[in-house]
């Protein structure tokens, strides 16, 4: 959209061609670009393309010839009132003010909340949010500013660069930050988490299933008291729970995001109901092994968080299961389906069993993962053989690679690849010059996977997709 | 007479700021004799069949393409911005 306003500013008119259902973003987008009137019309999801072609030609044709109207020829400013103060009333009017709905025509067809990701939250009073701020040196009317320069998913961004909160490119302080936690449910030695995982502009992705996570990582996951064991995940604990729904609702607020306007992922995903926010179980890493924090290039003594906002885009939450005592007949002796599959029966581990992963991992999608394994699954890897996780990454990059003729039977690489032009990376060729079977890796690079031991004693591993793609990682330190 | 207690509650909202809204550009007499150009960002179902059938229908326009599988469109050059007279982009999603 900002190069459509480019172009109507330069005296080019323009007709966009868009799916029924992107209206509202459509609009949203445009009058965030200054030209709320833009002209565009609905391509269709489902007819064949020339059909389509045969109903909308002449609106096309249309868009770039009928006079503009009076409407379309008018010119302003956009400022809606923002309150400091949003309500005053009693608590119990407070709460339904917050609670308040909007409807939402198609795509959602329902009424969504305003404030809330749909439960109710602790009213925001003064005094709340002043007692919050008390966990930060920060001051209230400080504006959310990158820390230190980070990547983005358009490019590098700069130290000191204000942090523009999608999807609405909308800016915050300090205070709203505080504000937002409270409504969490949060408790303000929480809040340089909050603060850290705000920088990120807290996106919520689009299309399909894009989820979002927060790791932390260092001592302050002990200081707060983070539950790092079992359940980790949720639900139950005081802390992992509150921060990880200061994302969703950070998101709302202060990026605007509403499903069916500009928050378009088709079934939403239920990691974003209430939020998930864990921590790394540093005492349970192998020796040798790096947590999050120095592999991200801090020290072991400084806490960050790393902030995963497309989980489950490309292909979602994994959990798999090892029966009950079948995963430790497999390392203790050799036994069972897994020993079998592995050809390693009557073998006493330790044994790698990523490679009983390994088969679904990338079934239906490429990418990176990251693995949560509990501190035994981890210590067996290293006694295998694994010596650092960037082993363990090297192992998974290599076991990745497939032939084209399947890399090409792939939905995203016909966009990751711009219809197969240019340079498939390993080989240096065109992709068109490769044969059906010279073999491509399905993860980009190997450090695009992600280790986290953390969770209970039953043998387990949790993997989300995405891996460390668009997951960059913050300091907490700097906001306590 | 017991007094409701009342309190100040804050704002979440992210920061706003103000957008000067500007007029759309002035439209096209006719099409033909000018230069449009075709900015395909994905969707080959769509706009192989759309770019076939502008060509066919509207043979007097000069038409010029850019294509994308992604998201981002492909950009007219800051000579091609002089000599193009409208633009159609899709399908955007």
């Amino acid at each position: 959209m900002p190069y459509i306003a480019e172009l109507e500013k330069a005296g080019i008119p323009t007709i966009l061609i868009d799916l029924e259902d992107q209206h509202n973003m459509v609009q949203q987008e445009a009058l965030s670009n200054g030209m709320p009137n833009v002209r565009y019309l609905p391509a269709s999801r489902t007819l064949p393309g020339p059909e389509d072609i045969d109903k909308i030609l002449s609106s096309i044709i249309e868009g770039l010839t009928k006079p503009l109207t009076k409407k379309e020829k008018e010119k302003g400013l956009y400022a809606p009132p923002q309150p400091r103060v949003l309500f005053e009333g009693s608590l119990d009017e407070a709460e339904n003010f917050y609670q308040q709905t909007k409807d939402i025509p198609s795509p959602v067809n329902a009424p969504l909340s305003i404030y809330t990701d749909g439960f109710p939250i602790r009213v925001p009073t003064e005094e709340r949010v002043k007692q919050m701020l008390t966990g930060t040196s920060h001051k209230p009317d400080e504006m959310i500013t990158l820390q230190a320069d980070a990547m983005g998913m358009r490019g590098g961004r700069k130290k000191g660069e204000p942090v523009l909160f999608q999807p609405m490119s909308w800016t915050a302080t300090v205070e709203k930050v505080a504000t937002i936690a409270v409504m969490a449910g949060c408790k303000p030695e929480h809040l340089p988490v909050v603060l850290a995982i705000a920088q990120s502009g807290v996106a919520t992705g689009t299309t399909n299933f894009p989820s979002q996570v927060c790791v932390v990582s260092g001592p302050i996951a002990k200081e707060i008291k983070m539950n790092m064991g079992c359940g980790h995940l949720g639900p139950g604990s005081p802390v992992n729970g509150p921060i990880g729904r200061a994302y969703q609702l950070m998101s709302i607020n202060l990026g605007g995001a509403v499903p069916g306007v500009n928050r378009m992922s088709s079934h939403g995903s239920p990691l974003n109901n209430g939020g998930v926010c864990f921590a790394e179980n540093a005492a349970g890493l192998p020796s040798g092994w790096k947590g999050l924090n120095e592999e991200s290039g801090f020290k072991k003594n400084q806490s960050v968080v790393m902030v995963m906002s497309g989980v489950g885009n490309h292909g979602g939450m994994l959990g798999h299961e090892f029966s009950p005592g079948g995963y430790r007949a497999f390392q203790k002796s050799g036994h069972g389906g897994i020993a079998r599959r592995l050809d390693v029966k009557g073998t006493p581990g330790p044994h790698n069993w990523l490679e009983y992963l390994f088969p679904s991992l990338w079934a239906a999608m490429e990418g990176g993962w990251t693995l949560i394994m509990i501190p035994e699954l981890a210590q067996h890897l290293h006694d295998y053989g694994f010596k650092t996780k960037d082993e363990v990454y090297e192992w998974l990059y290599k076991t990745s690679f497939e032939p084209v003729k399947k890399y090409k039977g792939r939905s995203w690489p016909d966009l990751t690849t711009n219809g197969w032009m240019g340079i498939e990376k390993t080989s240096g060729k065109h992709w068109k010059e490769l044969s059906d079977d010279y073999m491509v890796p399905v993860v980009n690079e190997p450090r695009d996977s992600c280790i986290v031991v953390a969770g209970g004693q039953e043998e387990a591993c949790v993997q989300l997709s995405g891996g460390r793609f668009n997951a960059p990682v913050y300091s907490v330190d700097v906001w306590r | 007479m017991a007094t409701r207690e009342t309190f100040k509650c804050l704002n979440p909202t992210g920061i706003q700021k103000p957008i000067e809204t500007f007029p759309l550009a002035r439209r096209l007499d006719a099409i033909d004799g000018k230069t449009i150009n075709l900015n395909i960002t994905g969707e080959p179902d769509i706009t192989i069949a759309l770019e076939k059938r502008l060509k066919n229908d509207y043979p007097d326009v000069n038409w010029t393409t850019k294509k994308t599988y992604g998201v981002d469109p492909v950009r007219l050059t800051d000579e091609e911005m002089k000599t193009t007279d409208g633009l159609i982009m899709g399908v955007c999603w």
